[in-house]
């Protein structure tokens, strides 16, 4: 027997490839008419508006979102057609290695290629609109709070990777559709908790009025907040990346 | 090469498709699975390729647990199933996509067997007929060189000069360290092909013997009528008379008659298998 290896630099290589390839005509329809479009609205912007075409950049990172989510709920779209999953599932490649090259298309390269479509947006919007080069309209789209979009993009996406290994049709909504339930859920779990504490399930419950002791001020203002903050800076991403490893490992035509 | 030991596998929780199931598949042999619809045919083929997982038992190809999928058996496992669908791509594409996880691809072959098959590199994958695409997915298939080739049905679809086309360059392009294991319903398409055969019925592999043991052991005859001295372990009826299968007392050499076999071992599985024990 040989060695085993969980990751190999060129399988992985071939395997991101294999991916691009197969599905390349599809995705670049896809962001022809998305990235079309915005040009579009850019340039309708500029002629009514012209000194504020970095106004659009909330429209462009709306847009980064919804398109990458729905991208990344369809990466494993070979595994879920029955006649095709057993090619993708018999393809001498890890799992991880079929981890990573999804991830690496739909968390790394995708929001890198939509960064610079917007700019290519913006730079064309300016150059067609006449208007004089100066850094604004692209500081206005790559703001502070733009790379602040761009993290939590890479963070929550994951939780569309395993809705796209999950899942087996309609991922994107399956995924949507799971999140509403969880948030339902927790805020029915929020507010029967805050209706044991403070006998009312209100949200907005001011926690002087209730004399609740100094630590547990901080508990609810400083603690609760720091490992949330935490949890979803550090521990988000991989928890929903291990769920998928397993997902993928079990994963049956 | 492939180990089933005491395999249990149900697609429901409470029913039972393999129960205790052994296999055994040595290198150098072209296997023959037949079985009724529903037997498990494919799904064998399944679990070997490591795409369902059984509830109990041990399944090795090459040493490895074929549940972990890992990339070094993969890589000496290819599966043809009967129903696949390509993408939309050229042959081209497909195969510089593809062939590069095959460490031992041998382009070579494959540009030998495209042009027995007639395949042209340029076309589309998904504009060929089913027929076409079979011998295309035959073609790279064959040029993984891996080490077990699963197939599921392969002649289906294929028009008679192809079906022998098929059986030639199997036999042609195969090497001693590996193994075929054929799963079909069409017994005649491949009977000068298949040897071993491999019987499955009722979640168990019922018979599973060689061409020369079966010659040796069992006799396929017309007979025009059953007396009741013959004591066939078979028979049936047919247009001249009754086609039977008796053993092979005086060892005589008759033309093995695959689906009367099969047949023959549904219908009276301990009498048969009991014939190669005396």
């Amino acid at each position: 027997m040989k060695a085993h290896k969980s990751v190999n630099i060129k399988r992985l290589y071939d395997l991101i490839r294999r991916h691009i390839l197969s599905n390349g005509k599809s995705w670049l329809i896809a962001y022809g008419a998305i990235a079309g479009s915005l040009l579009l609205i850019t340039l309708f912007r500029g002629y009514f508006q012209p000194t504020d075409i970095g106004g659009l950049a909330g429209l462009y990172f709306a847009v980064m979102f919804v398109g990458g989510y729905i991208f990344t709920a369809g990466i494993y779209g070979e595994l879920h057609q029955a006649q095709r999953s057993y090619q993708y599932l018999t393809l001498p490649v890890s799992t991880t290695e079929r981890l990573l090259s999804a991830w690496f298309i739909t968390a790394w390269m995708f929001p890198i290629i939509a960064i610079i479509t917007m700019a290519l947006i913006v730079f064309i919007g300016n150059l067609v609109m006449n208007l004089t080069l100066d850094v604004t309209p692209f500081a206005g789209v790559f703001s502070a709070d733009s790379w602040g979009s761009v993290k939590v993009y890479f963070i929550t996406q994951s939780i569309f990777l395993l809705g796209a290994a999950y899942f087996r049709g309609y991922n994107f909504l399956k995924t949507m559709l799971a999140l509403f339930v969880i948030a339902v859920s927790l805020q029915i779990i929020a507010g029967v908790t805050g209706w044991l504490l403070f006998g009312s399930p209100a949200m907005n419950v001011e926690i002087g009025a209730h004399h609740l002791s100094q630590q547990m001020e901080n508990l609810f203002m400083h603690t609760i907040p720091t490992v949330a903050g935490f949890i979803f800076n550090y521990l988000f991403v991989p928890f929903f990346l291990v769920t998928t490893w397993f997902t993928l490992k079990e994963r049956q035509v | 090469m492939v180990t089933l030991q005491n395999i249990d596998f149900g697609y429901k929780k409470r029913q039972l498709l393999f129960d205790q199931l052994n296999l055994e598949l040595e290198p150098g042999r072209i296997y023959g699975l037949l079985g009724r619809n529903g037997a498990g045919k494919t799904t064998l083929l399944k679990i070997i390729a490591g795409l369902v997982f059984h509830r109990s038992g041990e399944s090795l190809v090459f040493g490895y647990d074929t549940r972990k999928r890992l990339p070094a058996c993969l890589e000496d496992i290819c599966l043809i199933p009967e129903e696949y669908q390509v993408p939309a791509i050229t042959l081209k594409r497909y195969i510089s996509l593809n062939a590069p996880f095959y460490q031992k691809f041998d382009h070579e072959k494959l540009a030998w067997l495209l042009s027995e098959f007639q395949l042209e590199r340029g076309s589309k994958l998904n504009q060929l007929s089913y027929g076409q695409k079979k011998k295309f997915l035959l073609a790279f298939g064959l040029s993984t060189c891996a080490r077990l080739l699963l197939m599921d049905e392969p002649t289906n679809g294929l028009d008679i000069p192809s079906k022998s086309q098929f059986r030639r360059v199997i036999a042609a392009s195969l090497s001693a360290e590996q193994s075929v294991l054929i799963s079909t319903h069409q017994v005649r398409d491949l009977e000068a092909l298949i040897d071993p055969i491999m019987i499955i019925d009722e979640g168990k592999i019922i018979f599973n013997k060689g061409l020369q043991e079966i010659s040796e052991a069992l006799s396929f005859e017309t007979l025009t009528e059953i007396r009741e001295n013959m004591q066939p372990l078979y028979h049936e009826e047919g247009l001249g008379g009754y086609a039977a299968i008796t053993p092979n007392i005086q060892g005589k050499q008759t033309r093995l008659d695959m689906e009367l076999l099969f047949n023959g071992v549904i219908a009276n599985t301990k009498g048969i298998n009991n014939t190669f024990k005396a």
